[in-house]
Protein backbone atom coordinates (compact mmCIF):
# COMPACT_ATOMS: atom_id res chain seq x y z
CA UNK A 1 0.00 0.00 0.00
CA UNK A 2 1.13 3.25 -1.13
CA UNK A 3 2.18 5.32 2.10
CA UNK A 4 0.64 8.71 0.28
CA UNK A 5 -2.29 8.55 -2.64
CA UNK A 6 -3.56 11.94 -3.96
CA UNK A 7 -6.26 11.77 -6.55
CA UNK A 8 -7.55 14.93 -8.95
CA UNK A 9 -6.74 16.92 -5.67
CA UNK A 10 -7.93 21.04 -6.08
CA UNK A 11 -7.65 23.17 -3.50
CA UNK A 12 -9.23 26.54 -4.38
CA UNK A 13 -8.93 30.07 -2.01
CA UNK A 14 -11.85 32.16 -1.89
CA UNK A 15 -10.60 36.26 -1.97
CA UNK A 16 -11.38 38.55 -3.61
CA UNK A 17 -11.37 36.54 -6.69
CA UNK A 18 -11.15 32.41 -6.94
CA UNK A 19 -7.25 31.13 -6.58
CA UNK A 20 -6.38 27.72 -7.38
CA UNK A 21 -3.23 26.97 -5.51
CA UNK A 22 -4.08 23.20 -6.25
CA UNK A 23 -5.09 21.89 -9.70
CA UNK A 24 -5.95 18.42 -10.25
CA UNK A 25 -2.69 17.05 -8.39
CA UNK A 26 -2.51 12.68 -8.58
CA UNK A 27 0.45 10.80 -7.05
CA UNK A 28 1.43 8.01 -5.03
CA UNK A 29 4.28 7.71 -2.56
CA UNK A 30 5.98 4.35 -1.69
CA UNK A 31 6.16 3.48 2.20
CA UNK A 32 9.86 4.78 3.22
CA UNK A 33 10.09 6.67 -0.03
CA UNK A 34 11.91 10.31 0.44
CA UNK A 35 9.82 11.86 -1.82
CA UNK A 36 10.66 16.21 -2.75
CA UNK A 37 8.44 18.89 -4.28
CA UNK A 38 9.83 21.12 -5.73
CA UNK A 39 8.49 24.88 -7.34
CA UNK A 40 8.65 28.61 -7.50
CA UNK A 41 7.32 30.45 -4.72
CA UNK A 42 3.38 30.21 -4.73
CA UNK A 43 3.73 27.48 -6.91
CA UNK A 44 0.94 25.17 -4.34
CA UNK A 45 3.46 23.16 -2.51
CA UNK A 46 2.78 23.60 0.58
CA UNK A 47 -1.12 24.15 0.31
CA UNK A 48 -0.33 20.32 -0.81
CA UNK A 49 1.84 19.02 2.25
CA UNK A 50 -0.56 21.09 4.44
CA UNK A 51 -3.91 19.18 2.59
CA UNK A 52 -1.74 15.94 3.63
CA UNK A 53 -1.13 16.93 6.92
CA UNK A 54 -4.66 17.55 7.75
CA UNK A 55 -4.44 21.19 8.26
CA UNK A 56 -6.41 22.01 4.79
CA UNK A 57 -9.35 20.89 3.34
CA UNK A 58 -9.22 20.23 -0.23
CA UNK A 59 -12.15 21.93 -2.59
CA UNK A 60 -12.08 18.65 -4.45
CA UNK A 61 -10.23 15.63 -4.71
CA UNK A 62 -9.05 12.79 -2.57
CA UNK A 63 -6.36 12.01 -0.79
CA UNK A 64 -4.98 9.45 1.63
CA UNK A 65 -2.00 9.02 4.06
CA UNK A 66 -1.18 5.36 5.12
CA UNK A 67 -4.39 4.71 3.65
CA UNK A 68 -6.52 6.79 6.04
CA UNK A 69 -8.70 9.33 4.16
CA UNK A 70 -7.32 12.97 4.96
CA UNK A 71 -10.57 14.69 5.29
CA UNK A 72 -12.85 12.10 6.65
CA UNK A 73 -10.14 10.31 8.52
CA UNK A 74 -8.09 13.21 9.78
CA UNK A 75 -7.53 11.87 13.70
CA UNK A 76 -6.13 8.73 12.28
CA UNK A 77 -4.06 10.62 10.14
CA UNK A 78 -2.34 12.87 12.75
CA UNK A 79 -1.90 10.06 14.47
CA UNK A 80 0.65 8.70 12.01
CA UNK A 81 2.39 11.23 10.25
CA UNK A 82 5.05 13.88 12.20
CA UNK A 83 5.13 18.02 10.59
CA UNK A 84 6.96 20.59 10.22
CA UNK A 85 6.07 24.03 8.93
CA UNK A 86 7.62 26.69 7.59
CA UNK A 87 7.16 29.25 10.21
CA UNK A 88 9.79 27.38 12.35
CA UNK A 89 11.18 31.00 14.28
CA UNK A 90 8.50 31.09 16.69
CA UNK A 91 6.66 28.27 16.69
CA UNK A 92 7.31 26.95 20.03
CA UNK A 93 7.68 28.55 23.51
CA UNK A 94 10.25 31.20 23.73
CA UNK A 95 11.15 30.48 27.44
CA UNK A 96 11.23 27.32 27.51
CA UNK A 97 14.74 25.13 26.49
CA UNK A 98 15.04 22.78 23.64
CA UNK A 99 15.03 19.68 26.38
CA UNK A 100 11.55 21.64 28.07
CA UNK A 101 10.16 22.29 24.13
CA UNK A 102 10.44 19.14 22.91
CA UNK A 103 9.64 17.21 26.00
CA UNK A 104 6.26 19.20 26.38
CA UNK A 105 5.15 18.47 22.82
CA UNK A 106 6.31 14.59 22.88
CA UNK A 107 4.19 14.04 25.94
CA UNK A 108 1.36 16.08 26.23
CA UNK A 109 0.57 16.30 22.38
CA UNK A 110 1.78 13.17 20.62
CA UNK A 111 0.86 10.53 24.28
CA UNK A 112 4.95 9.77 24.41
CA UNK A 113 6.15 8.59 28.33
CA UNK A 114 8.23 11.06 29.82
CA UNK A 115 10.72 8.47 29.96
CA UNK A 116 10.63 7.27 26.14
CA UNK A 117 10.73 11.21 25.22
CA UNK A 118 13.67 12.06 27.58
CA UNK A 119 15.57 9.06 25.74
CA UNK A 120 14.70 10.02 22.13
CA UNK A 121 15.41 13.70 22.76
CA UNK A 122 19.10 13.03 23.96
CA UNK A 123 19.72 10.27 21.13
CA UNK A 124 18.32 12.64 18.29
CA UNK A 125 20.53 16.21 19.74
CA UNK A 126 23.54 13.45 20.15
CA UNK A 127 23.07 12.47 16.66
CA UNK A 128 22.89 15.34 15.03
CA UNK A 129 25.43 17.44 17.63
CA UNK A 130 22.73 19.42 19.05
CA UNK A 131 23.64 18.11 23.25
CA UNK A 132 24.91 21.16 24.00
CA UNK A 133 22.31 23.45 23.04
CA UNK A 134 19.37 21.31 24.55
CA UNK A 135 19.28 23.26 27.38
CA UNK A 136 19.32 26.59 25.80
CA UNK A 137 16.04 28.45 25.75
CA UNK A 138 14.10 28.59 22.50
CA UNK A 139 14.75 32.52 21.76
CA UNK A 140 18.67 32.27 22.46
CA UNK A 141 18.70 29.63 19.42
CA UNK A 142 19.88 31.30 15.90
CA UNK A 143 17.51 30.92 12.99
CA UNK A 144 19.13 27.93 11.41
CA UNK A 145 19.24 26.13 15.54
CA UNK A 146 15.60 26.72 15.80
CA UNK A 147 14.82 25.13 12.36
CA UNK A 148 16.62 21.81 13.68
CA UNK A 149 14.65 21.85 17.00
CA UNK A 150 11.23 21.86 14.73
CA UNK A 151 12.75 19.36 12.59
CA UNK A 152 13.50 16.69 15.56
CA UNK A 153 9.79 17.86 17.15
CA UNK A 154 8.52 16.57 13.79
CA UNK A 155 9.85 13.35 14.07
CA UNK A 156 10.63 12.52 17.55
CA UNK A 157 7.60 10.10 17.99
CA UNK A 158 8.66 8.18 14.83
CA UNK A 159 5.56 8.85 12.64
CA UNK A 160 5.00 6.54 9.84
CA UNK A 161 4.75 9.28 7.18
CA UNK A 162 6.46 12.84 8.09
CA UNK A 163 6.10 16.34 5.99
CA UNK A 164 8.93 18.76 5.98
CA UNK A 165 8.19 22.04 5.08
CA UNK A 166 11.49 23.18 3.98
CA UNK A 167 13.34 21.86 6.32
CA UNK A 168 16.61 23.33 5.79
CA UNK A 169 16.04 26.81 5.45
CA UNK A 170 17.93 28.98 6.95
CA UNK A 171 20.67 26.23 7.81
CA UNK A 172 24.16 26.59 7.14
CA UNK A 173 25.60 24.22 4.37
CA UNK A 174 27.65 21.40 6.57
CA UNK A 175 24.31 21.89 9.13
CA UNK A 176 22.31 21.45 6.12
CA UNK A 177 24.24 18.01 4.82
CA UNK A 178 24.38 16.84 8.94
CA UNK A 179 20.55 17.28 9.14
CA UNK A 180 20.13 15.31 5.72
CA UNK A 181 22.83 12.32 6.99
CA UNK A 182 20.43 11.82 10.11
CA UNK A 183 16.75 12.12 8.23
CA UNK A 184 18.13 9.79 5.94
CA UNK A 185 18.96 7.36 8.42
CA UNK A 186 16.38 7.86 10.71
CA UNK A 187 13.80 7.31 8.11
CA UNK A 188 15.85 4.26 6.50
CA UNK A 189 16.12 3.02 10.30
CA UNK A 190 12.42 3.73 10.85
CA UNK A 191 10.90 2.96 7.63
CA UNK A 192 9.83 6.63 7.68
CA UNK A 193 8.09 8.06 4.67
CA UNK A 194 9.09 11.76 4.05
CA UNK A 195 7.33 14.33 2.00
CA UNK A 196 9.58 17.01 1.95
CA UNK A 197 9.40 20.95 0.14
CA UNK A 198 12.57 22.33 -0.85
CA UNK A 199 14.23 25.42 -2.86
CA UNK A 200 17.65 23.69 -2.14
CA UNK A 201 18.52 21.44 -5.35
CA UNK A 202 21.38 19.55 -3.58
CA UNK A 203 18.85 18.55 -1.24
CA UNK A 204 16.60 17.25 -3.64
CA UNK A 205 19.33 15.84 -5.84
CA UNK A 206 20.93 14.01 -2.75
CA UNK A 207 18.61 13.91 -0.41
CA UNK A 208 15.30 12.71 -2.21
CA UNK A 209 14.39 9.56 -4.39
CA UNK A 210 11.86 10.70 -6.58
CA UNK A 211 10.87 14.52 -7.00
CA UNK A 212 7.97 16.28 -8.02
CA UNK A 213 7.87 19.68 -10.00
CA UNK A 214 4.56 21.87 -9.30
CA UNK A 215 3.85 25.50 -11.15
CA UNK A 216 0.77 27.36 -11.10
CA UNK A 217 -0.75 24.37 -9.16
CA UNK A 218 -0.12 21.68 -11.32
CA UNK A 219 2.09 18.52 -11.10
CA UNK A 220 4.36 19.22 -14.36
CA UNK A 221 7.23 16.28 -13.39
CA UNK A 222 7.33 13.06 -11.26
CA UNK A 223 10.25 11.19 -11.31
CA UNK A 224 13.55 10.64 -10.06
CA UNK A 225 16.00 13.69 -9.77
CA UNK A 226 18.02 11.97 -12.85
CA UNK A 227 15.08 11.83 -14.51
CA UNK A 228 14.34 15.11 -14.50
CA UNK A 229 17.71 16.16 -15.24
CA UNK A 230 17.83 13.67 -18.67
CA UNK A 231 14.20 15.34 -19.37
CA UNK A 232 14.92 18.53 -19.18
CA UNK A 233 18.72 19.18 -20.04
CA UNK A 234 19.11 17.09 -23.17
CA UNK A 235 20.47 20.54 -24.17
CA UNK A 236 24.18 21.30 -23.15
CA UNK A 237 25.36 24.85 -21.44
CA UNK A 238 27.55 27.87 -21.96
CA UNK A 239 28.11 29.29 -19.26
CA UNK A 240 29.56 33.47 -19.48
CA UNK A 241 31.14 34.58 -16.43
CA UNK A 242 29.47 37.71 -16.03
CA UNK A 243 25.69 38.77 -14.78
CA UNK A 244 24.83 40.93 -17.62
CA UNK A 245 25.94 41.59 -21.07
CA UNK A 246 22.91 44.67 -22.39
CA UNK A 247 19.87 43.57 -24.11
CA UNK A 248 21.91 44.24 -27.59
CA UNK A 249 24.87 41.63 -26.94
CA UNK A 250 22.28 39.24 -25.37
CA UNK A 251 19.84 39.11 -28.13
CA UNK A 252 22.38 38.19 -30.81
CA UNK A 253 23.10 35.41 -28.55
CA UNK A 254 20.12 34.06 -29.00
CA UNK A 255 20.14 34.27 -32.73
CA UNK A 256 23.35 31.57 -32.62
CA UNK A 257 21.53 28.58 -34.19
CA UNK A 258 20.42 25.80 -31.31
CA UNK A 259 20.30 28.55 -28.65
CA UNK A 260 17.30 28.11 -26.98
CA UNK A 261 16.99 29.63 -23.70
CA UNK A 262 19.24 32.11 -21.67
CA UNK A 263 18.99 32.30 -18.03
CA UNK A 264 20.88 34.93 -15.58
CA UNK A 265 21.55 32.90 -12.08
CA UNK A 266 24.39 34.90 -11.35
CA UNK A 267 26.72 34.12 -14.56
CA UNK A 268 25.10 33.95 -18.12
CA UNK A 269 23.81 30.90 -19.19
CA UNK A 270 22.89 29.70 -22.61
CA UNK A 271 21.38 26.11 -23.37
CA UNK A 272 21.92 24.74 -26.51
CA UNK A 273 21.74 21.61 -28.73
CA UNK A 274 25.88 21.33 -28.88
CA UNK A 275 27.70 23.30 -26.46
CA UNK A 276 30.83 22.76 -28.43
CA UNK A 277 29.63 24.14 -31.54
CA UNK A 278 27.60 27.38 -29.95
CA UNK A 279 31.23 28.36 -28.39
CA UNK A 280 32.90 29.70 -31.45
CA UNK A 281 29.58 31.56 -31.92
CA UNK A 282 29.29 32.52 -28.62
CA UNK A 283 33.09 34.36 -28.43
CA UNK A 284 32.29 35.99 -31.68
CA UNK A 285 29.29 37.49 -30.43
CA UNK A 286 31.65 38.33 -26.92
CA UNK A 287 34.35 39.66 -29.72
CA UNK A 288 32.28 41.64 -31.65
CA UNK A 289 30.45 43.89 -28.46
CA UNK A 290 34.24 44.01 -27.13
CA UNK A 291 33.48 42.19 -24.14
CA UNK A 292 36.04 40.01 -22.12
CA UNK A 293 34.60 37.47 -19.85
CA UNK A 294 35.45 34.01 -19.29
CA UNK A 295 33.51 31.28 -21.48
CA UNK A 296 33.37 27.38 -20.45
CA UNK A 297 31.41 25.11 -21.23
CA UNK A 298 29.14 23.51 -17.72
CA UNK A 299 27.72 19.86 -16.89
CA UNK A 300 24.20 20.26 -16.16
CA UNK A 301 22.92 20.12 -12.49
CA UNK A 302 19.88 19.78 -10.88
CA UNK A 303 19.12 23.50 -10.56
CA UNK A 304 20.21 23.72 -14.10
CA UNK A 305 17.39 21.91 -14.86
CA UNK A 306 15.07 23.10 -12.40
CA UNK A 307 15.80 27.32 -14.02
CA UNK A 308 15.31 25.54 -17.52
CA UNK A 309 12.23 23.85 -16.43
CA UNK A 310 10.86 27.21 -14.54
CA UNK A 311 11.69 29.23 -17.26
CA UNK A 312 9.96 27.06 -19.98
CA UNK A 313 7.20 26.34 -18.46
CA UNK A 314 6.59 30.24 -18.20
CA UNK A 315 7.13 30.51 -21.90
CA UNK A 316 4.53 27.70 -22.56
CA UNK A 317 1.70 28.89 -20.16
CA UNK A 318 2.32 32.27 -21.39
CA UNK A 319 1.78 30.81 -24.83
CA UNK B 1 14.86 63.00 7.42
CA UNK B 2 11.60 61.42 7.17
CA UNK B 3 8.61 64.00 7.89
CA UNK B 4 6.95 63.88 11.18
CA UNK B 5 4.01 64.64 9.80
CA UNK B 6 4.02 62.41 6.78
CA UNK B 7 4.83 59.31 9.56
CA UNK B 8 1.73 60.01 11.86
CA UNK B 9 -1.22 60.44 8.65
CA UNK B 10 0.37 57.39 6.99
CA UNK B 11 0.18 55.51 10.58
CA UNK B 12 -3.10 56.64 10.64
CA UNK B 13 -4.01 55.35 7.57
CA UNK B 14 -2.40 52.23 8.07
CA UNK B 15 -4.46 51.84 11.49
CA UNK B 16 -7.67 52.24 9.77
CA UNK B 17 -6.92 50.18 7.12
CA UNK B 18 -5.84 47.23 9.59
CA UNK B 19 -8.64 48.41 11.69
CA UNK B 20 -11.10 48.12 8.96
CA UNK B 21 -9.43 44.30 7.26
CA UNK B 22 -11.04 43.16 10.58
CA UNK B 23 -14.75 43.59 9.64
CA UNK B 24 -16.17 41.82 12.61
CA UNK B 25 -13.74 43.39 15.25
CA UNK B 26 -14.11 46.65 13.78
CA UNK B 27 -17.81 46.49 14.74
CA UNK B 28 -17.46 45.40 18.36
CA UNK B 29 -15.17 48.30 18.46
CA UNK B 30 -18.10 50.72 17.80
CA UNK B 31 -20.56 48.70 19.83
CA UNK B 32 -18.20 48.55 22.51
CA UNK B 33 -18.28 51.70 23.50
CA UNK B 34 -22.18 52.21 23.51
CA UNK B 35 -22.16 49.71 25.54
CA UNK B 36 -19.58 51.35 28.22
CA UNK B 37 -21.70 54.28 28.42
CA UNK B 38 -25.25 52.04 29.65
CA UNK B 39 -22.73 50.04 31.91
CA UNK B 40 -21.34 53.16 33.60
CA UNK B 41 -24.99 54.67 33.94
CA UNK B 42 -26.10 51.02 35.23
CA UNK B 43 -23.07 51.48 37.91
CA UNK B 44 -24.49 54.69 39.06
CA UNK B 45 -27.88 52.75 40.75
CA UNK B 46 -25.47 50.27 43.03
CA UNK B 47 -23.70 53.08 45.12
CA UNK B 48 -27.52 53.67 46.80
CA UNK B 49 -26.57 51.66 50.05
CA UNK B 50 -30.58 51.76 50.89
CA UNK B 51 -31.43 50.51 47.14
CA UNK B 52 -28.62 47.70 47.57
CA UNK B 53 -29.99 46.38 50.90
CA UNK B 54 -33.85 46.15 49.61
CA UNK B 55 -32.30 44.50 46.49
CA UNK B 56 -30.05 41.98 48.01
CA UNK B 57 -30.54 42.21 51.99
CA UNK B 58 -27.31 43.66 52.45
CA UNK B 59 -25.42 47.33 52.27
CA UNK B 60 -21.86 45.94 52.82
CA UNK B 61 -21.27 46.80 48.92
CA UNK B 62 -17.44 46.83 49.51
CA UNK B 63 -17.71 43.13 50.05
CA UNK B 64 -20.18 42.89 47.34
CA UNK B 65 -17.65 43.94 44.83
CA UNK B 66 -14.87 42.51 46.10
CA UNK B 67 -16.60 39.02 45.52
CA UNK B 68 -17.19 40.28 42.46
CA UNK B 69 -13.83 41.05 41.43
CA UNK B 70 -12.30 37.94 42.96
CA UNK B 71 -14.56 36.31 40.52
CA UNK B 72 -13.77 38.67 37.59
CA UNK B 73 -10.26 36.55 37.75
CA UNK B 74 -11.25 33.61 36.77
CA UNK B 75 -14.27 34.59 34.40
CA UNK B 76 -11.61 36.48 32.29
CA UNK B 77 -9.46 33.46 32.14
CA UNK B 78 -12.11 31.00 31.78
CA UNK B 79 -14.07 32.79 28.68
CA UNK B 80 -10.68 34.58 27.24
CA UNK B 81 -7.70 32.30 28.09
CA UNK B 82 -7.88 30.37 25.21
CA UNK B 83 -8.43 32.84 22.76
CA UNK B 84 -5.46 34.02 23.77
CA UNK B 85 -3.51 31.06 23.71
CA UNK B 86 -5.11 30.22 19.71
CA UNK B 87 -4.24 34.19 18.46
CA UNK B 88 -0.90 33.14 20.00
CA UNK B 89 0.03 30.15 18.28
CA UNK B 90 -1.88 31.76 15.07
CA UNK B 91 0.30 34.85 15.06
CA UNK B 92 3.76 32.11 15.36
CA UNK B 93 2.49 29.56 13.17
CA UNK B 94 2.42 26.85 16.55
CA UNK B 95 -1.50 26.61 15.31
CA UNK B 96 0.03 24.11 12.38
CA UNK B 97 1.84 22.33 14.85
CA UNK B 98 -0.38 21.61 17.22
CA UNK B 99 -3.25 21.00 15.02
CA UNK B 100 -1.09 18.14 12.88
CA UNK B 101 -1.15 16.89 16.64
CA UNK B 102 -3.66 13.79 17.90
CA UNK B 103 -5.78 15.10 20.33
CA UNK B 104 -9.02 16.28 20.89
CA UNK B 105 -9.68 20.41 20.05
CA UNK B 106 -12.17 20.45 22.82
CA UNK B 107 -10.07 19.11 25.66
CA UNK B 108 -7.06 20.63 24.45
CA UNK B 109 -8.98 24.08 25.05
CA UNK B 110 -10.70 22.95 28.17
CA UNK B 111 -7.37 21.93 29.65
CA UNK B 112 -5.34 24.81 28.93
CA UNK B 113 -7.95 27.03 30.34
CA UNK B 114 -8.35 24.52 33.55
CA UNK B 115 -3.98 25.20 33.27
CA UNK B 116 -4.27 29.34 33.45
CA UNK B 117 -7.07 28.87 36.12
CA UNK B 118 -4.85 27.57 38.85
CA UNK B 119 -2.28 30.45 37.75
CA UNK B 120 -5.18 32.92 38.04
CA UNK B 121 -6.00 31.42 41.46
CA UNK B 122 -2.83 33.45 42.39
CA UNK B 123 -4.77 36.38 42.03
CA UNK B 124 -8.32 34.80 42.89
CA UNK B 125 -6.97 33.99 46.14
CA UNK B 126 -5.84 37.49 48.14
CA UNK B 127 -9.13 38.97 46.46
CA UNK B 128 -11.16 35.90 47.78
CA UNK B 129 -9.42 36.54 51.16
CA UNK B 130 -10.44 39.86 51.31
CA UNK B 131 -13.66 39.09 50.73
CA UNK B 132 -14.22 36.76 53.39
CA UNK B 133 -12.17 39.25 55.83
CA UNK B 134 -14.96 42.28 54.63
CA UNK B 135 -17.76 39.33 55.37
CA UNK B 136 -16.72 38.00 58.64
CA UNK B 137 -19.68 38.54 60.49
CA UNK B 138 -22.09 36.32 58.37
CA UNK B 139 -18.87 33.65 57.35
CA UNK B 140 -19.24 29.78 58.32
CA UNK B 141 -17.27 26.98 56.92
CA UNK B 142 -19.96 25.47 55.31
CA UNK B 143 -20.81 28.71 53.55
CA UNK B 144 -17.22 29.19 52.56
CA UNK B 145 -17.09 25.34 50.66
CA UNK B 146 -20.63 25.63 49.49
CA UNK B 147 -19.62 29.26 48.17
CA UNK B 148 -16.41 27.95 46.35
CA UNK B 149 -18.15 24.97 45.10
CA UNK B 150 -20.85 27.03 43.14
CA UNK B 151 -17.69 28.98 41.99
CA UNK B 152 -15.87 25.95 40.46
CA UNK B 153 -19.33 24.92 38.29
CA UNK B 154 -19.68 27.96 37.30
CA UNK B 155 -16.13 28.53 36.42
CA UNK B 156 -16.24 25.03 34.51
CA UNK B 157 -19.50 26.24 32.70
CA UNK B 158 -17.94 29.45 31.84
CA UNK B 159 -14.62 27.11 30.65
CA UNK B 160 -17.27 26.15 27.64
CA UNK B 161 -18.15 29.45 26.48
CA UNK B 162 -14.40 30.07 26.53
CA UNK B 163 -13.97 27.11 24.25
CA UNK B 164 -16.81 28.78 22.20
CA UNK B 165 -15.33 31.77 21.82
CA UNK B 166 -11.41 30.32 21.62
CA UNK B 167 -12.99 28.54 18.25
CA UNK B 168 -14.32 31.81 17.15
CA UNK B 169 -11.11 32.96 17.22
CA UNK B 170 -10.08 30.35 14.64
CA UNK B 171 -12.36 31.54 12.28
CA UNK B 172 -12.30 35.52 12.71
CA UNK B 173 -8.50 35.96 13.91
CA UNK B 174 -8.48 39.17 15.24
CA UNK B 175 -11.29 39.54 18.06
CA UNK B 176 -9.82 41.80 20.67
CA UNK B 177 -12.80 43.96 20.52
CA UNK B 178 -15.33 41.04 20.34
CA UNK B 179 -13.90 40.45 23.90
CA UNK B 180 -13.82 43.74 25.45
CA UNK B 181 -17.54 44.01 24.20
CA UNK B 182 -18.56 40.35 25.76
CA UNK B 183 -16.63 41.00 28.84
CA UNK B 184 -17.88 44.23 29.76
CA UNK B 185 -21.29 42.99 28.65
CA UNK B 186 -21.15 40.14 31.31
CA UNK B 187 -19.56 42.04 34.04
CA UNK B 188 -22.63 44.56 34.09
CA UNK B 189 -25.26 41.26 33.12
CA UNK B 190 -24.53 38.82 35.47
CA UNK B 191 -24.36 40.96 38.48
CA UNK B 192 -20.58 41.10 39.50
CA UNK B 193 -20.67 44.89 40.49
CA UNK B 194 -24.25 45.59 40.64
CA UNK B 195 -27.02 43.56 41.32
CA UNK B 196 -29.16 41.35 38.41
CA UNK B 197 -32.28 42.25 40.04
CA UNK B 198 -31.31 46.09 39.58
CA UNK B 199 -31.54 45.46 35.96
CA UNK B 200 -34.61 46.05 33.57
CA UNK B 201 -35.86 42.91 32.78
CA UNK B 202 -34.90 42.04 29.57
CA UNK B 203 -31.56 42.26 30.55
CA UNK B 204 -32.44 40.29 33.42
CA UNK B 205 -33.56 37.45 31.46
CA UNK B 206 -29.75 37.55 29.38
CA UNK B 207 -28.00 37.63 32.96
CA UNK B 208 -29.63 34.55 34.04
CA UNK B 209 -28.46 32.38 31.06
CA UNK B 210 -24.63 33.21 31.31
CA UNK B 211 -23.49 30.90 34.18
CA UNK B 212 -21.34 33.31 36.14
CA UNK B 213 -24.84 35.16 36.94
CA UNK B 214 -25.88 32.09 39.50
CA UNK B 215 -21.89 31.15 40.73
CA UNK B 216 -21.69 34.64 42.32
CA UNK B 217 -25.06 34.97 43.03
CA UNK B 218 -24.27 31.61 45.10
CA UNK B 219 -21.19 32.97 46.15
CA UNK B 220 -22.52 35.68 48.02
CA UNK B 221 -25.60 34.04 49.36
CA UNK B 222 -23.31 31.34 51.25
CA UNK B 223 -20.65 33.54 52.14
CA UNK B 224 -22.40 37.33 52.63
CA UNK B 225 -25.93 35.83 53.02
CA UNK B 226 -27.57 38.09 50.43
CA UNK B 227 -30.97 37.02 49.51
CA UNK B 228 -30.91 34.90 46.41
CA UNK B 229 -32.35 35.70 42.73
CA UNK B 230 -33.86 32.44 42.52
CA UNK B 231 -34.30 29.55 45.24
CA UNK B 232 -30.79 28.26 45.47
CA UNK B 233 -31.71 24.38 44.61
CA UNK B 234 -33.10 26.22 41.16
CA UNK B 235 -29.44 28.30 41.10
CA UNK B 236 -27.43 25.11 41.49
CA UNK B 237 -30.01 23.31 38.91
CA UNK B 238 -29.72 25.86 36.65
CA UNK B 239 -25.67 25.82 36.67
CA UNK B 240 -25.59 22.17 35.99
CA UNK B 241 -27.42 22.43 33.37
CA UNK B 242 -25.74 25.66 31.71
CA UNK B 243 -22.44 23.34 31.86
CA UNK B 244 -23.93 20.16 30.11
CA UNK B 245 -25.53 22.67 27.74
CA UNK B 246 -22.77 24.70 26.92
CA UNK B 247 -20.33 22.11 27.12
CA UNK B 248 -22.43 20.25 23.62
CA UNK B 249 -22.78 23.79 22.03
CA UNK B 250 -18.67 23.73 22.79
CA UNK B 251 -18.03 20.82 21.16
CA UNK B 252 -20.06 21.39 18.15
CA UNK B 253 -18.72 24.75 17.50
CA UNK B 254 -15.21 23.78 18.01
CA UNK B 255 -15.69 20.70 15.29
CA UNK B 256 -17.43 22.98 13.01
CA UNK B 257 -15.22 25.94 13.00
CA UNK B 258 -12.13 24.03 12.75
CA UNK B 259 -13.54 22.75 9.98
CA UNK B 260 -14.33 26.24 8.23
CA UNK B 261 -11.35 27.55 9.43
CA UNK B 262 -9.66 24.62 7.56
CA UNK B 263 -10.58 26.21 4.32
CA UNK B 264 -8.29 28.70 4.40
CA UNK B 265 -5.57 27.53 6.17
CA UNK B 266 -5.22 27.92 9.88
CA UNK B 267 -1.87 30.44 10.23
CA UNK B 268 -3.44 33.37 8.60
CA UNK B 269 -4.01 36.12 10.52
Amino acid sequence: MPAITCGGLVKEYKSQKLVRALDNASFEVAEGEVFGLLGPNGAGKTTLVKILATLLKPTRGHAEVGGYDVDNEEHKVRRIIGYAGQDSERSAYFRLTVRENLLYFAHALRDMSVQTARERIEYMASAIGFSDRLGKHFIALSGGEKQLVIVMRAIMHGPEVCFLDEPSKSLDPLTSQQVRDFLKAYAKENVITICLTTHNMKEAEEFCDRIAFINHGQLRFIGTPSDFKRRVTVKEIVEIGVSDLGKTVESALMKIPGVSTLTHEGNIRLYCDDAFSALSEVLAVLNNANTKAPVRMVEPSLEDAYALFVKEDEANKNG
Amino acid sequence: MANPLKLFYMAVWRNLLTLTRYKANFLFEILTSALFGFGMLLFSFAFNASLLGETVGSTNYVAFFVLGVSFQSWQGISLWGASGMFQGELSTGQIDYTFSCPFSRYWYIVSNIAASAVQEALFFIPMFCIGLWLTSATLTVTGVILGLMATMLSVAALAQLGAIFASLTLRYRQVTAIFGFFNFAFQMLTGMFIPVQLLPTPLQIVGQCLPQTFGMDLLRYYVMGTKAIMPVEYEWITLLIQLAALGIIARLAISHLERTAKEQGLHYI
